[in-house]
């Protein structure tokens, strides 16, 4: 067993180095004199300094967290319950119902993407016309529009993810929380999340990444204050990448890693 | 005793939800009518329409749009490119699928047998990655593959080719870049089945005599299968409508049918044909589920 | 428990207070530019913001059908938007765009004639161009030492899997059209018929398709011919001379992108000002460091840099056969399903 087990350690290795050489190769580059291209002119950190002048990067790549995130804990939260639901009842329309779930993975992005911008301009409309009716303000695409695409098509992720751990779960552990008293929300809160952890904690980095990562739903969900780091990068492509993607892409990847690390630290101490 | 379970019929409660239960549902069941249900009506409408000049829609009833995707518009043939193009995206996806399984199952079980202190840690950095642009990330891989690229010139200066070898472009790069990219999708599920894994069972099975692989073949894989499943379906899925990877690491030269319905919004302005494209894919797809989960139900 | 109750009640805070941001779009003084990626440079916008005061929103798009899948779908009300002319062409037939109160914009004097009044908008009252371009043929000529000088030498067969093309059906049929001597705007089903052999023998020798950066693939050495944009080749001669852009002999396409206001921007002013703006030589100048297409202005070509000048990409020699494309309509999914089908082959 002890085997298996580091011969699973080795290939877990190998496979990070995999998905690291990339990554470790853009860092590299962020520092790279030359604009483009393969050639190594010469170590600089000229780039850097230009990304720190950009505002509109570094507003995109706010814009990218701030989004990324509030889609996670949406998702989360809708991708938990659901999976909760599907497994706990059994009703008439359960399986149209978890059917349904997955046609926001099913449906490609330019369509869910269209088809949202038309809903959201359909329903602009009547919304801002009632609005008016007690303020000056106007509802239109931006935040609001991003974050509730994303969560629409990161949620099935979450539940996914957590409907395969929820699968052959002891059903007397809630009972028994039950039998002792609990009302269910608490039974759900002190049994099942933490049960459930491990696949809440896939499910949030899978929609994390998601989020962080799309394109083409962004691009027709935004409004103009709303630029995402993404639209921002895949927009550049037409003049070429300069290294300022890669040292905006460093940064961040640096940053979780420094985050990861600090909070691994707190945690050991607090033990 | 184990109930063996797919995705969808995830067996265990049996009660029917109670005003409590409908309180908690009803989050997820507004989303879904909200921003899932109606915008696919307006799309299952526009399928039906046809363009104009402009590329406006035209509000007139008409199964063209679906006629064009099954009959051949020359000969009238059952049978057209859009099939090819479809079973070319299901092979890429296929692959892609069974490649990150047998590349990431390892490495979940691995995470998932870890210490608890560092699962965690092991998960974020399979996710970090791909917290960095995608564009940034794939142009990475273009610099590694191409002819005057890195890996092109390491071997040319270690004189194991004289020639540089054609590794960008070409099937086999799409294949690299989709598995790269969907590794992760794969790994965290599986990983959230091994971790809850009784390794007294395990255990059991050692001691009763088996070896390793029967061990893997008839206890580890039943119980993670629900890991295998989720998994699987996470990759599939998504992979099924990729296309920037295609093109970018494989040229474009073979189009995809994430590519063919994109192009039907971007460039040809027939959104019509589009949502008609999208709408048979979705209900494919919802057939097909439907009768796989139906196989699974009686457990 | 407590902390995840005050973490619970942060989330829905955050969730209430996070659209807020999103309707209170008041009347600021700003001004929404809708323009291809990396076309405004930085300094531009900069400097428009330091002369009058107005905030620029800018959100970028890499297609002409990209810009108008979001007008027609109702997108936000932007102010500026940079067409192409056959969109223009589109958009005006269709009374899209907000006709331009000239008296706001004097600079436009400073634009070569040429380039005023054009085809897509004879009366120039609805667009001013911001930069003009071609399609050609780049050569690597370190690579390729037989002579190039159209789409026939391209596709002759000698640089099988060589080549690197524009994803764009349309651009690819009218190379083809251009070959067989048919007018590239007359999409008719006979010309497409045509046109199929042609590009039957064609697209099997091409390597890559790339409307984004046509200029990766030649720059890394995986092609050594490209028909891509002039910007594009005039960036690559900028870095190697050995990269040789020549305009086919059988007729290219010249595109002009333009900038236009469209129906209903909120703040039309702003964007005139804008307009008005770019047409100063110093500033159009900058636009022509950062992306080298061919620049209208002529005061501002002036003060372009002797090698600038003399780029053959961006301003090319002689009196090349040259044409702009028309709004073709429908015929836009004929050409698609062609080029579809045969790649799909």
């Amino acid at each position: 067993m002890a085997l298996v087990n580091w011969l699973c350690g080795g290939w877990t290795a190998l496979v990070f180095a995999f998905l690291y050489v990339p990554i470790i190769l853009l860092m590299v580059y962020s520092f790279n004199k030359a604009d483009m291209g393969i050639a190594w002119t010469g170590f600089t950190f000229a780039w850097y300094e230009k990304l720190w002048k950009t505002q509109p990067l570094l507003d995109a790549l706010k814009n990218s967290v701030i989004i990324a995130g509030i889609t996670t804990v949406l998702s989360v939260i809708l991708g938990t319950l659901g999976a909760w639901m599907l497994y706990r009842y059994r009703f008439p329309w359960r399986k149209a119902l978890s059917t349904l779930v997955f046609i926001p993975m099913v449906i490609p992005e330019v369509i869910m993407g269209v088809s949202l911008l038309i809903f959201f301009t359909l329903v602009s409309g009547p919304l801002n016309a009632w609005l008016a009716t007690f303020s000056e303000a106007e509802w239109g695409l931006g935040y609001s529009t991003v974050i509730i695409a994303h969560t629409t098509f990161c949620f099935p992720f979450v539940l996914v993810a957590i409907q395969a751990r929820l699968a052959g779960v002891d059903p007397c552990l809630e009972e028994a929380a039950m039998d002792l008293g609990a009302p269910p929300l608490k039974a759900f809160w002190l049994v099942m999340v933490p049960y459930l952890l491990p696949a809440i904690i896939s499910g949030a980095l899978m929609a994390f990444t998601l989020s962080l990562d799309e394109y083409i739903v962004t691009l027709f969900t935004t409004g103009p204050e709303s630029q995402t780091l993404t639209l921002k990068v895949f927009g550049m492509a037409k003049k070429g990448l300069d290294p300022s993607l890669n040292a905006i892409s460093t940064v961040f990847v640096l940053a979780t890693a420094l985050f990861v690390v600090l909070s691994e630290g707190v945690r050991r101490i607090n033990r | 005793m184990l109930a063996t379970t797919g995705v969808a019929e995830t067996t265990g409660g049996s009660r029917r939800p109670g005003w409590f239960g409908w309180l908690m549902m009803a989050p997820m069941l507004l989303w879904l009518v909200a921003f899932v249900v109606v915008p696919t009506g307006i799309l299952l409408v526009y399928s039906f329409c046809q363009r104009d000049d402009l590329g406006e829609i035209v509000y007139s009833f008409s199964w063209e749009n679906y006629r064009r995707i099954f009959f051949d518009s020359d000969t009238g043939k059952f049978g057209t490119t859009y099939f090819t193009v479809f079973i070319r995206s299901i092979v890429y996806a296929g692959l892609t699928t069974v490649i990150c399984l047998v590349v990431g199952y390892p490495v979940a079980w691995f995470i998932g047998r870890a210490p608890e202190s560092r699962r965690n840690l092991l998960l974020m950095l399979v996710m970090i990655p791909f917290w960095t642009s995608f564009l940034v990330r794939t142009y990475a891989w273009i610099m590694i593959l191409s002819n005057n690229g890195l890996l092109n010139s390491g071997l040319e200066y270690a004189r194991l080719i004289s020639e540089p070898f054609e590794m960008l472009y070409t099937p086999g790069a799409v294949v690299l870049g989709l598995v790269y990219s969907y590794l992760p999708f794969l790994i965290l599920p599986v990983y959230g089945s091994v971790e809850k894994l009784d390794n007294s069972l395990v255990e059991a099975a050692f001691d009763l005599g088996a070896g390793p692989v029967r061990t893997f073949q008839e206890v580890i894989v039943p119980l993670t299968q629900p890991g295998i499943v989720a998994g699987i379906l996470l990759v599939f899925i998504p992979a099924l409508g990729m296309f920037a990877i295609t093109q970018l690491m494989g040229g474009g030269i073979k189009p995809t049918i994430g590519e063919v319905i994109q192009n039907q919004f971007l460039q040809a302005r027939d959104w019509p044909f589009g949502a008609a494209l999208g709408m048979t894919i979705v209900v494919l797809f919802a057939v097909v589920f439907w009768f796989a989960s139906r196989k699974q139900e009686p457990a | 428990m407590k902390p995840i109750r005050l973490l619970l009640a942060g989330v829905l805070i955050g969730l209430v207070a996070a659209p807020l941001p999103a309707m209170a779009q008041k009347k600021k003084n700003v001004l929404n530019l809708f323009c291809w990626s990396e076309y405004v440079p930085q300094e531009v916008i900069d400097g428009f913001t330091k002369e009058t005061g107005i905030k620029v929103n800018v959100v970028n798009y890499a297609s002409n059908e990209e810009m108008l899948a979001k007008l027609l779908a109702g997108g936000s009300k932007y102010d500026l938007v940079q067409p192409s002319e056959y969109t223009i062409e589109a958009l005006v037939k269709a009374g899209k765009l907000e006709e331009l109160n000239l008296a706001n914009i004097p600079n436009i004097k400073n634009l070569d004639p040429k380039f005023t009044k054009m085809p897509h908008d004879p009366d120039g009252k609805y667009s001013v161009t911001w930069m003009a371009g071609t399609v050609g043929i780049v050569v690597n000529t370190a690579k390729v030492k037989t002579p190039i000088t159209g789409y026939k030498d391209v596709f002759d067969g000698t640089h099988k899997r060589r080549i690197v093309v524009l994803n764009d059906a349309r651009e690819i049929v009218s190379w083809a059209l251009n070959s067989l001597g048919l007018p590239i705007n007359e999409i008719t089903a006979e010309n497409l018929d045509k046109a199929k052999p042609l590009l039957k023998e064609w697209l099997p020798q091409v390597k890559v398709y790339d409307s984004d950066s046509p200029k990766t693939a030649l720059l890394n050495g995986d092609v050594d011919l490209g028909i891509v944009w002039s910007g594009e080749a005039a960036i690559l001669y900028k870095k190697d001379k050995k990269f040789a852009f020549v305009l086919p002999k059988e007729g290219a396409h010249q595109f002009i992108d333009s900038l236009a206001i469209p129906k209903g921007a909120p703040n039309k002013e702003n964007a005139e000002k804008f307009i008005n703006y770019i047409l100063k030589p110093e500033v159009s100048k900058l636009v022509s460091e950062a992306f080298p297409y061919t620049n209208p202005n002529l005061e501002a070509r002036k003060l372009l840099s002797k090698a600038d000048q003399e780029n053959p990409a961006s301003y090319p020699p002689g009196e090349p056969k040259l044409e702009t494309f028309k709004d073709i309509g429908k015929a836009a999914k004929d050409i698609d399903k062609l080029v579809t089908d045969l790649k799909g082959k």
